[in-house]
Formats: C-alpha cells, structure tokens, sequence
C-alpha cells in the first residue's frame, strides 16, 4: 500500500474525487439490478446494503466500516454463497461471488486504486450478465451501464474541486458512442475461435417444452407467448399442417407420465444422395432452453458439425442451449424413418407398465379384434372414435388421478389437450403390441410480414404420436386433428374456445388475434429482435466466415487484418477530425463579421490583420502603406468605431449597410492604388 | 523502460536528458504537439488491457457474442482514449511569466503561464518540477490559467528547477500524456539570513565622513559672525580686539555614517559570513540605514532602499560561485 504522500509525489490524488465516487455508486446499483433475475435476492441485498452504507459514509453521517464489521461481511457474504445451494463450480456461484466482492469493496473503497478496482469489476459484471441473457434491451440497458461506469472513470481524472457530474457523464457517453463504431468493425472481423476449454454454464430451469410430460404440461405452455424459436426457410414455408417441429420423443410411460426412456449415442448422418424426393432448407434460431434437444421438420439432417441425430431422428445439440443457436437443416419429408426396427427401438417403443388402465387396455384389445388386426384399420377406428364420441379440445381439462388417467379421460371426462389425445392413443396402440410412441414439439407458427421469417411461440407446443409401420417406417398420426382440425390447419387460436381464450395474457391474445396496429407492431418488434438474434448473437465462426468470403472472398489473415486496420482508422480517424478541428471563431457582431470579412480580402492582397490590431488601426495601416491620404479612411475609421464601441449606439440595418458601401469603396480604392 | 519510468533526479544527467534536450529544446515559451508530447499507458492501463483479455477469453470459452461486444467496445474506447489524452495536452502553451527569487530554506516560487487552444474539454492537467509538488491547471472553461509552483531552495546560487512536468491521465487514467518542458527557468537564491547587531561604526575622516553634528566638538569647521547664543567659549577675542566685531570658532562632529558591510568583517566560515551579511543587509534596508558592501574585490557603494538590496543581495548569492 503506497502512503498518500508517495502517491501526491507521483502525481496521483490519493483521494476519490466526490463527483466520482457519486457516479460509482449510481454505477453499482445499476450494474446489480439486472441480476435479480438470476441470483438470489439476499445478494442483491447484500449489493445495496453496502451501496447505502457508502452513500451514509460520502455524505459524511457514517465513518467507513470497522476491520471486523468487513471481515464479518466478508465471511458471512461467502459463506452464504456456500451454503446457498448452488455448484461451487457454477456461473451463478462465479456471478454471486464477483457481485459480492464488487458490492463490499465498495464500502472499503477509500484510495484511487480501489475505485480502479471497483470500476474494472463493474466492466466485468456487465460482460458477465451477457451470459445470463443477451436480448436487445438488455444490451440497452448494459450500453448505458457502461456510460455509467465510464462516467466514473472519468471523474476519477476531473479536478477534485468541481462536482460536475453531467460533465463526466456526457464526456462518457460521447467515448462510449464514439467507440461504437470501432466496436462494430471489430466484432464482424475479429475471428471467432472456438472455446479453449469448458466452463460452467448458466443452470436455469429448462424452458419451453421438458424431457417429462404430464397432460398439464402443454395446457400451461399454451398460456406462454414466449418465443420458442425463429425459422428461415430457403425453400417455400410448408403449410401449417405440416409444420410439426419435432423435438422430443417420449417413450416411457409410468403413472401417468411421458418421459424419455434409455438414449443411445447419437451420431452424425450424412445426406444420402440418392434422395429424389421434396427438400426443404432452413435455418432455426432457438431461444435458450438450458437443454440441448433441437426442434426440426421429418426427417431432418444438420450439417453442422455441432448437431448430431439420434436413434429416434431427433437433432441435439452437443451443449445445452444456453443462448439464441442457430443450426441449418435440411428436411426431407420422403425419406423413411427406420425402414427396419432395430430390437432396442422396438422394445423401447412396445413398453407399458402392468396392470394400469385397465378398461383402455380392455377396449383397445376389443377394437384390434374388430379391425381384424390391421393396423392401419385399427388407427383409423381409434381416430374415427375420437371424432363420434363426445371428445373435446379445451386447454383447461378437469384435473385427473395418477392412477388410470388414461382410462378417466377415455371414459370419464373426455376433455383434453393434444397431450390427452396422443398419450391415450399411443397407450391403446402399444397395448395391442403396435411399435408407438409419444411426439413432443411444436406444430405450425407465424410468419412475420415483415422479416418474412416464421415464429414459433410456445404456445404452438404440441403432442402427437409416431406409429411404426412396415414399408412405411415411423408415421406420424396426430389425434388432436380428429378432435381440433382447425388446430393443426389454423393454429392454436382457431381451436380455442371463449372461456379458453378469456384465460390467456393480453399479449397472447393480441399475437393470436388480429389487433391492427399493435399487432403490427409486434411483428416489428419480433422482426427486429430477429435480426438482432442473426447478426449480433447467432454472430458464429461459421456465420462470420460465410459473411466474411461474401465480402472480402477468400478469407487470409491479410485480408482480414487489412479490413481491420481500414475499418479502424477510419473510424478512429473521423473522431480524431471532430476533436482536433477548430472551427473558426463565430462573429455574433455583424459589424466584427464585415471587419473579418474585409481583413480576409486585404489579406488576398497581401495586407494581413495581425490579431491583436484594432480594425481602426488596421484600415489606416493599410491605407498609410497602399499612399492614401489618412483624411480618406478617417469617416470610415470613426464610423467603424462608432458601431463598434459606442454602447449606445443604435447599429441599425442601414448604418450596417452604410458601413459595409463604405468599406466596399475602400476595398476598391485600396485595391487600385495598390496595384499602380 | 519508457521515458517517464526514469527518476526525475537522474534527468539532465541522463541519456534521455540529453535527448529530450535535443528534442525539446529550451525556450522561454513552448507549444506543445506530437514533437514533445509523449504518451504510453499506466500501471492501470495495463490492468485495463488484462481485463480485456479475460473478456475475450471469457468470450471465446463462452462463445457469447456481447461478451464479445463489451470486451471490443472497450477496446475501442481505450484506442479513443489515446486521441483524447493526446489532445489534452496539445496545443497548450507554456510560458515562463516570472519567479521571484527567496532565501535558502523558502520555496521559490515560479509562475507559469498556461494557455490552450480553443475548445474545451482539458481538465486535469498537473505541472510541477521533478522536485516539488504538483499543481493543477484550471483550463476547462478559461482559456488561460497561471500556475505557480514551488521549489524549495536548498542551495544559495542560481536555482535550476530542471525540467517541467506537464501531464495528464484525462479523460479515463489508462493513459499518461506528458512531456519535460524547459522553460529556461532560473531563479535567484540569496543565503539564508542570520541576524545580528550591526558592527561598531567607525570614526569618520573629513573626506568621506558625514556631518552628524554640525555643533560638535571634534573638528573645526569654519568662522561665522556672533549670535547670541552661541557659545562664549568659542568667541575668537582676538579678533574682536582687532576688528571690533564678534566672530565665532564653529566645531563640526563627523563619522563614518555609512554602514559598510565587509566579508572580512564577519566571522564564521564562508557560507555564515554571507548569511551574516544577508542579515545585516536586510535589517540595514528595513531600518532604512544607508550600506554598502564588499565582497572581496566587489565593492557596491551605500545606498539606500529595497532598489539598493536587490542587487547587493545578488551578489552575495552569487558570490564565489562560477557564473554559468
């Protein structure tokens, strides 16, 4: 610790300037306050704890904390991170600790170097909230966190005696800006390289669509207007009843829950390049699910290198989704699901506990019979059933036991949701011995007018069964179309009914319903966070090269270099120009305005104003060197004088035009005796 | 090692002193601009540069795009930075507008004036000597700002503050702007005062003595005509007796009424003499006594008033020492 007299020797304050340490306590609590969304809110309490005690200390009523109060904080603070629950190893744990070190140096905070400190970690929260969630308004919000903290910066080196913190913090917020478009060349040409090792990964709960399902389940994602993901087509958008993004398949049932049962390895399929039949080509940006499952069409292939496929055709991600991925897909609806059931899919798909449900199974077994064993025949009469029978499609079916759901809602209650209607059907077909399995997706989606992209909400969650059959391989059958077709041809909001539609939050029904002009505008703004989504986030090694060889062709380390140092000196270069131009000084007096301007025409001639000369001496210099008489210039000298110095002078427009006759006049005779 | 790394003390002697001389000539009045102006980042600058890294480590291990972004934004201001530190201090001009000489022992001080182009935005830029603490210039709303700075003088002589530090960290102290100006600034430094008595004054010849009496009784002065009052004694009877008329014998008292302050007059080693003799010039000056001074073979004759001390006191700063 250097003594603040070695520091003033070396030019440096010891002392945080007060408009400084102002600014760093704003900067704190804004720097927190998006954290309340990930961590817990003790440590958030912590943050402003300290954040007040500060402010008690810089308006002089409190004194800094005694040695044992901080290291009382200190090991209760770090204990509690301990005792919390959350992974030593986990970002939040990282997250949790970095908050806390920054929120109680704060009340140690005494000398320039601990601002320094407090500052640097101010940077480095703001970078870590970005791991957390990197939507456009939270980046926003963190570019303003930034001035802020900058703003701080700056007092640090503005003399101690002013409290001027606007200045500090337009001067930020202009180096901010100013920086921005240095940024921006940086951010599309520095290469992206893939991470050195593996780090801990924000732990939220899962979002969107889980590996379980209950018949609740999708109920309650219907009530959800959250985005699932965004999807670019290269070809022509199927229709919305083929639009079944596939993304989960469910094959265990036990006491009335779906869930995924045993995984084998995924691998990585290629092509196959016989395939004559229809393609589609898109691009998925998935919002975060904290899962590393992939939605996509039948049958779906990425190319990525990333992306893998499992046993079941489904694409998973070798992370978990942590933040908007995207992934290209390419999908082929003619193109076999497991022409031949391999033993271990067939066992998984044929399983049912014992015993349960028993009048399903009973009326399932009687209906195989009728249909003469015939599977096709048979799926047709459950089908045809739903349709006859008194079956309806609401998103607030009566609750249902544990034990027999199944059979209750067969019988009994006779309303669901898609999830009622396939978990039924996929039960009665494996009851009878049929290979079946349970879906879980989304089906259909917007299309955005505007970014002419699709949108696929969480309420377009879906559940719908696959049924093996010979020659045909895995052939999806969607009960819930037998019940709601207007659900599958129109989307979600077609098969809703009033009572349904009155439970859902104003801005799902606005993004269902035609609402006009607000619904237009959340076109734009999903068009813009689209676009946000493409170019800032979903900014890959693999985006930035195609984008690169777009611009620049075939990508070296010189062409990159080279667009930098171009991009970056002109940017830097135009920020130069603004500071280091001086502009001319402005002449508000009109009559100072004509003296300039005739002091720059005589300097044309040779005959230069030197600055500190009166423009009266100056004329009769001038007048004296070009041979006239001094009596010629005297009315102009005195009238010019007059003008310019008489405080009660009226200067009116005409003596102003009088002037300016007058010294046109001089200018010519000027001009002619000088030339002879 | 960078140039400012290098101890102000060390300064002329140096290599680099002798560069800077060639690169920043000496010169009452300067301008500052990318000829002498120097700038390299701080000790914080380079934590703020490992800070960057880590975010872009961070970043890559992450591979989060706006961890990216505040690791590059960043990086792009501290590149801004450079053109703002740079411009704080160029332009600035800086002239010497006087010092005034002190005693061993007191600061002396030296104004300096300090004026920046148009514009503004230039806020903490600090002056000072390698020796001595540094001053602030006020310049963001006035375009000129005096700045007096202090040397303690240690030394009688000439007193060379070396060269002047002008610096900034402004606008965020990741940089430092500086530059070791030479003003050409020397200043006087008398000897330390010691006080005493005057010496005995020394009885006057008639030559360059001075009446102090015209009615004294050392010397006689002239004759002049009776009036009452005068002393009987003093009446010449003899020529009373001859002329009739009563004259008068008239006495004058004369001394050496200049103080003369001598070298050799004083005891001690050298450097208490001058201190003596600061001492006895300065009481002599303020009790409005008339003295002069000899200073070996440099005599100033008497005078009177602080015109008369300037410089007597000069000499005996200067004296014995090589004038440079």
């Amino acid at each position: 610790m250097d003594s603040p007299k070695v520091n003033e020797a070396l030019g440096v304050a010891y002392q945080i300037p007060r408009n400084s340490l102002a600014l760093l306590m704003i900067a704190q609590i804004v720097v927190v306050l998006p954290y309340f969304m990930q961590l817990s809110p003790w440590i958030i309490a912590v943050g402003l704890f300290c954040g007040y005690w500060r402010m008690g200390v810089y308006q002089g009523r409190w004194d800094h904390p005694r040695r044992w109060i901080k290291a009382l904080l200190v090991i209760a603070s770090f204990a509690g991170v301990a005792v919390s629950g959350v992974s030593a190893y986990s970002l939040e744990a990282a997250a949790s600790v970095l908050i806390l070190a920054f929120a109680l140096k704060l009340i140690e905070m005494k000398g320039r170097r601990d601002a320094y400190l407090v500052i640097f970690l101010g940077y480095f929260i703001i970078a870590t909230q970005f791991l957390f969630d990197q939507s456009i308004l939270v980046a926003i919000y963190e570019l303003i966190a930034t001035i802020m903290v900058t703003a701080a910066m700056v007092g640090m080196n503005q003399l101690h005696t002013r409290v001027r913190p606007l200045a500090s913090l337009r001067l930020a917020g202009s180096l901010v800006v100013q920086a921005l478009p240095f940024a921006i060349v940086l951010f599309l040409f520095f290469p992206r390289i893939a991470p050195l090792w593996t780090v801990p990964l924000p732990m939220g709960a899962t979002t969107g669509i889980s590996d379980h399902m209950t018949p609740g389940d999708i109920a309650r994602l219907a009530q959800s207007d959250e985005l699932a993901f965004r999807v670019v087509f290269r070809d022509p958008v199927p229709a919305n009843k083929d639009l079944y993004w596939r993304g989960l398949v469910y094959s265990d049932f036990k006491s009335g829950t779906w869930s995924l049962g045993p995984q084998f390895k995924p691998s990585h399929p290629r092509l196959d390049e016989n395939y004559s039949g229809e393609e589609i080509r898109y691009e998925v940006l998935l919002e975060p699910t904290m899962s590393n499952w992939l939605f996509a069409l039948d049958t779906a292939t990425a190319e990525a290198s990333n992306v893998a496929r499992t046993l079941d055709y489904r694409l998973v991600a070798d992370d978990p989704v942590m933040s908007v991925f995207r992934y290209e897909v390419v999908s082929r609806p003619g193109e076999l699901m497991d022409d031949r059931l391999i033993p271990v899919i067939r066992v998984r798909e044929k399983k049912l506990p014992e015993g349960d449900n028993p009048r399903i199974r009973a009326f399932a077994q009687a209906l195989y019979i009728d249909s003469g064993k015939d599977v096709a025949t048979f799926i047709d009469a459950v089908l045809r059933h739903i349709r006859q029978e008194l079956f309806s499609y609401t998103l607030q079916p009566p609750t249902l036991q544990r034990e027999h759901s199944i059979d209750e809602f067969w019988f009994d209650t006779r309303a669901g949701f898609c999830t009622h209607y396939a978990g039924a059907f996929v039960f009665m077909l494996r009851s009878v011995g049929i290979p079946t399995r349970m879906v879980g997706g989304y089906q259909g989606g917007e299309i955005n007018p505007i970014g002419n992209h699709l949108v696929v909400r969480q309420y377009d969650a879906h559940a719908w069964a696959e049924v093996w059959m010979a020659g045909r391989g895995w052939t999806r059958v969607d009960p819930t179309a037998a019940v709601a077709p207007e659900r599958i041809e129109l989307g979600l909001n077609a098969a809703l009914s009033l009572t349904d539609r009155a439970a859902l939050s104003l801005f799902t029904s606005v993004r269902m319903g035609d609402w006009g002009f607000l619904g237009r505008f959340l076109d734009w703004t999903d068009s813009l966070e689209h676009r946000w989504n493409l170019w800032v986030i979903g900014y890959d090694t693999r985006f930035q090269a195609g984008f690169l060889e777009n611009l620049l062709g075939e990508l070296t380390p010189t062409r990159i270099g080279l667009a930098i140092l171009l991009g970056g000196s002109t940017s830097v270069g135009l920020v130069a120009i603004a500071l280091f131009w001086r502009r001319r000084p402005v002449h508000r007096h009109p009559v100072e305005r004509l003296i300039r301007r005739f002091g720059d025409r005589l300097a044309g001639f040779g005959y230069p104003r030197v600055a500190s000369e009166p423009p009266g001496a100056f004329i009769r210099r001038v007048a004296e060197e070009a041979g006239l008489e001094a009596t010629q210039v005297d009315n102009v000298v005195a009238e010019l004088n007059t003008l310019l110095y008489n405080p009660s002078g009226t200067r009116s427009g005409t003596e102003i035009r009088q002037l300016r006759g007058q010294l046109r006049r001089l200018q010519f005779r000027l001009a002619f005796s000088l030339s002879h | 090692m960078w140039p400012g790394s290098i101890p102000p003390q060390d300064l002329q002697a140096s290599r680099f002193g002798r560069w800077l001389d060639r690169r920043i000539p000496p010169s009452r009045q300067i301008t500052l601009s990318q000829r002498n102006i120097f700038i390299f980042p701080n000790l914080t600058g380079f934590v703020f540069g490992g800070l960057l890294l880590l975010l872009i480590l961070g970043a890559v291990n992450y591979q989060s795009s706006l961890v990216y972004g505040v690791a590059f934004l960043l990086g792009s201001m501290f590149l801004l930075t450079i053109l703002y530190t740079f411009r704080n201090l160029s332009g600035l001009a800086l002239e010497l507008v006087g010092t005034r000489p002190g005693f061993v022992g007191e600061d002396i001080e030296f104004n300096v004036r300090v004026v920046r182009p148009q514009g503004k935005g230039r806020e903490g830029i600090q002056l000072g000597w390698p020796e001595g603490i540094k001053q602030w210039a006020e310049l963001n709303e006035q375009e000129a700002a005096g700045v007096r700075l202090f040397v303690k003088a240690e030394r009688r002589g000439r007193l060379d503050p070396g060269r002047l530090l002008v610096e900034t960290y402004y606008p965020l102290g990741l940089l430092r702007a500086w530059t070791w100006v030479d003003l050409g600034v020397q200043s006087l430094v008398y000897p330390k005062p010691i006080f005493q008595d005057f010496p005995q004054s020394t009885p006057g010849r008639r030559d360059d003595g001075q009446l102090i009496d015209p009615l004294g009784s050392d010397d006689f002065s002239d004759i002049k005509s009776y009036l009452p009052g005068d002393p009987v004694k003093h009446i010449i009877w003899r020529s009373y007796a001859r002329s009739g008329e009563l004259v008068v014998k008239r006495y004058a008292s004369f001394v050496e009424p200049r103080l003369w302050l001598d070298l050799e007059e004083v005891s001690g080693p050298l450097e208490e003499r001058l201190s003596r003799l600061t001492g006895l010039a300065l009481r002599a000056t303020r009790l409005e006594r008339e003295f002069g001074l000899r200073l070996g073979a440099t005599e100033i004759t008497p005078a009177i008033g602080e015109a008369h001390l300037e410089p007597l006191l000069r000499e005996l700063a200067l004296y014995g020492l090589a004038e440079s």
